[in-house]
């Protein structure tokens, strides 16, 4: 059989009798991380190798074997963080020229406006890093490892609101029931983790709350693979993994009475029936039990040295802090998960953006510099990819009323800025360069396609040869679309 | 076909598959689909090299190489034949790099296809079924129906033999569960045992097919299809009702309505003539799709998507076919153009809903849905109403009505004082202010007092005050008026400023006396006007505040009031305005003296058709309009009239007020509506809404049939078409997914795709046969249910031995029962069930039973009604799960984590994975640990009174089956252990049976009771109880 046009449906028979050689954990693990490393005991897996995955995948050598996602939804401005505009100062209050405009659609936010009037931003903006890439004041510490970072001016989309903007650079479709990236490299490349889930999502609280944007399932969704692929969100309170505790009153001694008992009589029933799904059963059993340890032991954070902590800020202690979620994607990492994804909201500027946008920089900007320092100190992020960035961009016109000091933007999908670090990405460069309005691209255009195409490519895979048949047709994550942005690569 | 081949049906293992003569539909056809479709298909804008290889007409003509593809019944000389064979790889076709490849033996199945002269037949799914003899019985196999002789004879070809049936308590339990999603009780494996007739088993299956739960367990699996959820689905996500939909699905199983019926009802009941309500709700189905409400989007790509979806779900249901992939281009594979896309579009692209969904409860269009209860309350009151209406009607004409004043001047409108606070805060009014406890009132003698029994003080260090908003009655600013409040200084301590501040919505009204030191200091102007110097100390001093003066002009409407000092201490008391002195009672007896009044004096209770009447000058009304005063007067001021008309305007009042509580209370439901004009439709260049191409008007894929000829170019032809006896696909993609429900497989594999790309069937005649036997028996669901579960096939046991796992690992030939986990409803509704817990009510609206915290507020929109989830309890937590609220951003987990689709596109087919995950679920939900700690009182209560008792009645409650003797042994074993463990300690036990809000017997003992908890847990979690085997 061909296992590109693997069925989810076969899969535990499949990966049973594939490998029954190595017994029943094998199987069981086939499941949901793919098949056991005969002589792995726990964590990451010893040699590197994955566990599960498709036969023939990588399809070439890999720069990077994970990826941590930091996905700022809301859409931040680049106008005012990384595409320094010097020239819009003398336009203050000044229309945006039909020609730059030259009849691109905009939202029915402002569709209605009767002038756009050009926002500046008021902030400055500073050269760094050994090729003197310009950041803006807001980011501090990032502009310290700027060097590290390859900067994207010229990312672009074509969705203009929220929902179908985030769930198309997350899933290559501005329409629900596609799988997410995340799912689409558990399904390719599996797990080098034997107890911990191949997709992980971390949510992040804004000053202790959540809000914003709103975020949805299927961003972390495995659309038509299997469920086993979509990603779990590791949770900040209760439960770290849903339903991992056991139910008051009952001891871990009891709980492991019960499941040997309940492995014994699932073994009878077996030799009774013959169903390979019960050995399966039997080992999720193991799995689930061995989370129990093993999922606590990844959120623990009391082994982490003073150093490392006050490298990522104060908020590093506080759990589900956007500081706290760089410091567990980093230890996530080190455990050998696939794809973690970090999300933080309230990135929607629409109206006040000076005083939000401080805020938001003021969350994410040490974390971020220390997840990079933090991963090269151990010398991970020659094989962990970064990136950056939101799922577009804003206008350099204001939208509702503006001064000197206070300016909002509407949404702008034709140019936007994400930056990527680390596995496979030539460090210190910026790419692509925009207008003097950061409204169009003027040259090095990378659309979200080619940028998902390029986040494949440093992890080995082909875009275009990672495909799963379904209702007839083979479908990737890059639909028909997507180039691999070479200039980028290291 | 004559020409005879090792064929491998692709979806059977090899060592299965006899020889059997070459079939192009089933053995050709599908590897030209495969491999060269993509470029010689019918997508003729991306077609290479103008040769097109979907019709043999293209595949023979000369090309412009001169080559020809094909060349029946020659080779060698075939262009075709020549590039599959090449080695050279500039030449190969398919080409190396496109990820497709020939085998060797397809190429040589192509080869002698050519050879033997390349007959062309149409894919095999798009000529009408046709019903074949089935084939002659196997001498010694057990046959009950003709299914049984299609599937063995495909396993005598195999060499496979049929396993006999299996123990009557599997039969049950196997049936129950797929019939109505829930275990038999052990009365019923009792009853069922006990029958020895041969007609036990049908009789069974027909109390099951009568039970209302079959219409549950059936519905559930077809809102998989209809993409059925509770909310809307993109952005916000809000909340939709759209339930009574699924009301109508459940009851459309139970009574068995006939499918082409169920079809037309719900693509097109709205366009049936003189459609009932119900007919109305059936089509909800296309109102399941998600929608968007999001700030900045533009209508006209949202009409488009919904259509798009409709198209999609609505193709994928009746026809099987992957229609979404011509919304941007020609289908690669299926003959199914562009613009046949957008003539089926153009049915769905004219309803009078809006693109933006407004977050809202209910967009419309919809319709409400009452209950016969309600519908006859409706009824009553409404009578009611009409009598009351009547007799009020009859009084007013009858009454005499003079104006004792007509015609006499009228004197001027009096002012006077009106008390707004004095010992009380006015009704409504939050008290706020300086300090733990602003407002503190005083007495006499030992304080000054100026009227009533209090006053308030204050004493301050600089800027100090005390207030109130939020009056429900507010204070009404007429012209002229004066505001004015009474204050009293202290003088051994005066304050440097005193200051009043008024809230009509904002604060921006404020008087001053003395130093220039309070709110809005430097100001002087209405906002902070000043009005003299401090007051004198050491009496009451009225302070006056001209309204106007301080921009509230007439018509304002104050909530709240402050009482501000800079510093010192002060007395405040009685506060109000100045202003005219209500209507007295004998003014009250003249309409005019009324008139005169009203007109000053706004009220704004008055109805504003009779304050638009009052606006009018007496002597430019119509007659009617002075009538209408005239009766409003009589029916509400003239104090005579009025205690005439009291009693009946009370009753209506109440009629009314239970007539809009009713109608509140009435639930309603989306549903499709027809534009007056239609919308054009138009093909759209790679699905684009902006690249609007030829117009199109609403029309089926007639290569699929013709559209009947009195079918009317809407919704309901295309239902009509759809429900052709001989349509091609509706009865084969209908008895597919049956199939598949009760065998875990479809014939089809891919019961979504019967397209060039989806898989063959397993038994072509066997589907033929059903699709005929379905469509001739007048599209009866139950009858065509009851035909597969009576089956031999179906009643195999499903024990596997190795050789057979090896022989056919999918179980697709059927040589032993069907075995699959069952579906996430059904594992927590089993656990209900056993626990006694379960509510039987069926349908209604949904409810939100245990989820663990804080779930939906890390992804909820912050403007979200679905941002907080709020856990219902008592009965509401115990209902069926296909009855579970669903947020299709987050949906239940414990559903999501047993495969259940998020339901924000339309599914035929779930996964079924085993996952850690879902050991989770099993071993750590709350609602899983109550339905144990539930189950284990049921065991103690009714199992009998020893140990080994109770054991086997909690396991035949769970497999039907008596245990063995070693799981017995077993489970007594752990019994004792857990029971020696809970005696020392009962507080574990304790804990562990707080777990959910239902109530602990406290008749039992604890300790045993958490011993039964352990044990009936570990039944629920075993693999056999979560597997129908």
């Amino acid at each position: 059989m061909n296992p590109l046009r693997d069925s989810a449906l076969i899969e535990t028979r499949r990966h049973f009798f594939g490998r029954a050689a190595t017994g029943i954990g094998a199987a069981a693990l086939g499941s949901l991380l793919g098949a056991e490393l005969p002589g792995a005991t726990s964590g990451a897996a010893a040699n590197g190798a994955s566990m599960g995955g498709l036969a023939g995948l990588p399809h070439f050598a890999p720069r990077a074997k994970r990826i941590i996602y930091l996905f700022m939804s809301g859409a931040p401005s680049q106008l005012d963080m990384w595409d320094y505009k010097p020239k819009m100062q003398d336009w203050f209050d000044k229309d945006l020229p039909d020609s730059v405009r030259n009849g691109q659609r905009i939202t029915t936010m402002t569709s209605g406006q009767k002038r756009f009037p050009i926002a500046p931003s008021i902030f400055k903006f500073a050269r760094h890093g050994q090729h003197g890439a310009w950041v803006s004041e807001l980011l501090p510490h990032t502009a310290g490892v700027v060097d590290d970072l390859a900067v994207i001016k010229t990312v672009n989309t074509e969705a203009i609101n929220h929902d179908p903007a985030i769930t198309y650079i997350q899933t290559g479709s501005q329409l629900p029931g596609r799988p997410s990236t995340g799912a689409w490299l558990s399904y390719g490349l599996g797990s080098l983790n034997r107890n911990l889930p191949a997709f992980v999502v971390l949510h992040s609280t804004v000053n202790g709350g959540f809000g914003g944007q709103a975020l949805y399932a299927r961003l972390w969704g495995a659309g038509f693979l299997s469920t086993r692929h979509q990603g779990v969100s590791l949770r900040s309170t209760g439960d770290p993994v849903l339903y991992l505790s056991n139910p008051d009153g009952m001891s871990a001694k009891m709980r492991r009475r019960m499941l040997d008992e309940l492995d014994r009589l699932n073994r009878e029933r077996y030799a009774e029936v013959g169903d390979p799904e019960i050995q399966s059963r039997i080992a999720q059993y193991e799995m689930a039990y061995r989370m129990q340890t093993s999922v606590p032991e990844l959120t623990d954070i009391s082994n982490e040295t003073e150093r490392t902590l006050e490298m990522y800020g104060p908020e590093v202690k506080k759990p589900g802090t956007f500081a706290a979620n760089c410091l567990l994607a980093r230890r996530l990492a080190e455990r050998g998960v696939r794809f973690t994804q970090v999300f933080i909201r309230q990135w929607d500027q629409h109206g006040n953006l000076p005083k939000d946008i401080r805020r938001q920089c003021g969350i994410i900007d040490q974390p971020c510099a220390a997840l990079i320092n933090d991963l090269k100190q151990r010398g991970m992020l020659d094989d962990t990819l970064v990136v950056w960035g939101g799922e577009f961009g804003r206008t350099i016109y204001c939208q509702g009323g503006l001064t000197k000091t206070n300016y909002g933007r509407d949404h702008h999908p034709r140019c936007f800025t994400k930056w990527l670090a680390g596995g496979g990405v030539k460090p210190g460069m910026v790419y692509g360069e925009t207008d003097d309005f950061s409204y169009n691209v003027q040259e090095n255009p990378v659309h979200i396609h080619d940028l998902n195409a390029t986040l494949l490519h440093c992890l080995g895979v082909n875009h275009e040869q990672l495909t799963f048949r379904y209702q007839g047709r083979d479908f990737r994550l890059t639909d028909v679309h997507g180039q691999v942005v070479n200039d980028i690569l290291a | 076909m004559t020409v005879s081949a090792a064929v491998g049906l692709f979806a059977l293992p090899p060592d299965v598959c006899a020889e059997r003569p070459l079939d192009f539909s089933r053995d050709i056809l599908p590897l030209l689909s495969e491999n060269c479709f993509q470029c010689h298909g019918p997508d003729e804008a991306n077609r290479e090299a103008g040769l097109r290889l979907d019709d043999r007409g293209g595949a023979t003509t000369k090309l412009d190489s001169g080559e020809r593809a094909l060349v029946p019944g020659d080779s060698a000389n075939s262009g075709l034949y020549a590039r599959i064979s090449s080695t050279d790889p500039d030449l190969r076709m398919p080409p190396p790099g496109s990820g497709k490849k020939l085998s060797d033996a397809e190429v040589a199945r192509l080869k002698t296809w050519i050879d033997a002269g390349a007959t062309w037949s149409g894919h095999w799914a798009f000529e009408p079924p046709r019903r074949s003899p089935p084939p002659s019985q196997v001498s010694g196999w057990h046959v009950e129906n003709p299914i049984d002789l299609f599937i063995q004879d495909r396993l005598r070809e195999a060499g496979l033999q049929p396993e006999p049936a299996a123990d009557k308590p599997t039969l049950i339990r196997r049936a129950t569960l797929d019939l109505t999603g829930l275990p038999p009780t052990i009365d019923e494996v009792d009853d069922f045992l006990a029958d020895t007739s041969p007609l036990a088993y049908e009789r069974l299956v027909d109390r099951l097919l009568e039970s209302q739960r079959y219409g549950e367990q059936m519905a559930r699996i077809w809102l998989d299809a209809a993409r059925y959820a509770d909310t809307h689905g993109l952005h916000l996500d809000n909340e939709r009702s759209i339930w009574p939909y699924r009301n109508w699905v459940i009851d459309a199983f139970n009574r068995n309505m006939p499918f082409d019926q169920f079809t037309v009802e719900q693509l097109a009941g709205d366009l049936l003539p003189g459609p009932t309500l119900q007919q109305r709700v059936a089509t909800g189905f296309n109102r399941c799709n998600v929608t968007t409400s999001e700030g900045g989007s533009i209508a006209e790509e949202y009409y488009v998507r919904y259509a798009v979806d409709r198209v999609e779900t609505t193709s994928t249901v009746w026809l099987g076919l992957t229609a979404g992939c011509a919304a941007c281009h020609d289908h690669k594979f299926d003959p199914l153009t562009q613009k046949e896309f957008y003539q089926l579009f153009s049915y769905f692209f004219s309803l009078t809903e809006k693109a933006m969904d407004g977050n809202a409860l209910l967009p419309p269009p919809s319709v409400k849905v009452p209950s016969s209860l309600q519908a006859a309350r409706q009824r009553t009151l409404t009578g009611q109403l009409a009598e009351v209406e009547a007799e009020i009607e009859t009084a007013i004409s009858q009454w005499k009505y003079e104006d004792p004043l007509a015609g006499k001047p009228l004197d001027p409108l009096a002012k006077q004082d009106r008390v707004w606070f004095d010992d009380a805060l006015p009704p409504g009014a939050q008290p706020a202010g300086d300090g733990p406890d602003p407002w503190k009132f005083v007495t006499a003698p030992d304080h000054p007092v100026y009227s009533g029994a209090n006053a308030t003080v204050r004493t301050g260090n600089g800027l100090t005050q005390h207030y109130f908003t939020g009056a429900s009655e507010p204070l009404i600013v007429g012209a002229n008026d004066i505001l004015f409040a009474y204050v009293f200084l202290d003088p051994k301590d005066p304050p440097e400023t005193v200051q009043l501040q008024f809230n009509d919505g904002s604060w921006e009204h404020r008087a001053f006396w003395g130093a220039d030191k309070a709110h809005g200091a430097g100001r002087n102007n209405p906002s902070n006007l000043r009005l003299g110097d401090l007051p004198r100390v050491g009496e009451w001093v009225r302070l006056e505040v001209p309204a106007a003066a301080v921009n509230l002009p007439p018509g304002s409407k104050l909530n709240g009031w402050a009482f501000t000092q800079f510093k010192g201490t002060v007395h405040w008391d009685q506060a109000g305005i100045v202003t005219i002195a209500p209507l007295g009672p004998q003014q009250a007896e003249s309409l005019a003296a009324w008139e005169h009044y009203r007109k000053t004096v706004k009220h704004p209770a008055l109805p504003a058709d009779v304050q638009k009447v009052l606006d009018v000058e007496a002597d430019q009304r119509t007659a009617a309009q002075s009538d209408q005063l005239l009766r409003y007067y009589l029916q509400h001021v003239n104090p005579a009239s009025r205690a005439r008309f009291a009693e009946p305007l009370q009753r209506r009042s109440r009629w009314q007020q239970e007539l809009a509580d009713l109608e509140k209370a009435i639930p309603a439901t989306l549903v499709m509506e027809e534009r007056q004009q239609p919308r054009q439709a138009h093909v759209l260049e790679r699905g684009e809404y902006t690249l609007k191409r030829e117009a199109v008007e609403s029309r089926v894929p007639e290569w699929l049939g013709e559209l009947p000829a009195e079918a009317p170019a809407n919704r309901l032809g295309l239902a009509q078409w759809l429900t052709r006896p001989d349509h091609p696909l509706t009865a084969r993609v209908t008895v597919n997914r049956y199939w598949q429900q009760f065998f875990g497989t479809g014939l089809v594999r891919t019961a979504e795709d019967f397209g060039l790309q989806g898989e063959q069937p397993s038994h072509p005649e066997l589907l033929d046969w059903l699709a005929v036997e379905f469509v001739e028996s007048g599209w009866n669901v139950k009858r065509f249910l009851k035909l597969l579960v009576m089956s031999s096939t179906y009643r195999q046991a499903s024990r596997v031995t190795p050789e057979k796992l090896a022989a056919d690992p999918q179980n697709r030939l059927l040589a032993r029962g069907p075995r699959f986990r069952l579906d996430a409803e059904v594992i927590r509704d089993q656990a209900l069930a056993l626990s006694g817990l379960l509510v039987d009510e069926i349908g209604g609206k949904s409810v939100r039973p245990y989820q663990p915290a804080g779930l939906w507020k890390p992804v909820g929109f912050g403007g979200s009604n679905t941002s907080v989830f709020k856990q219902d309890s008592g009965a509401k937590l115990y209902r069926r799960s296909m009855y579970t609220f669903w947020k299709r951003t987050s949906p239940p987990p414990t559903m999501t984590a047993f495969d259940a689709p998020d339901r924000e596109t339309c599914q035929v087919r779930r996964a079924r994975t085993n996952t850690p995950l879902q050991a989770l679920v099993l071993m750590n939900d709350v609602q899983f640990i109550e339905a144990a700690r539930k189950f284990a009182e049921r065991v103690m209560t009714d199992g009998g009174q020893d140990v080994e008792q109770r054991i086997k009645f909690a396991f035949r409650s769970v497999l039907a089956r008596v245990p063995n003797r070693s799981e017995l042994d077993s489970l007594k074993a752990l019994y004792e252990d857990y029971r020696a463990e809970f005696a020392s300690d009962p507080e574990a036990a304790a804990k562990l049976l707080a777990a959910g809000e239902s109530p602990l017997d406290k008749t039992l003992d604890t300790g045993e009771l958490g011993a039964w908890t352990m044990v009936a847990h570990l039944l629920l979690n075993l693999s056999e109880t979560v597997t129908r085997g």
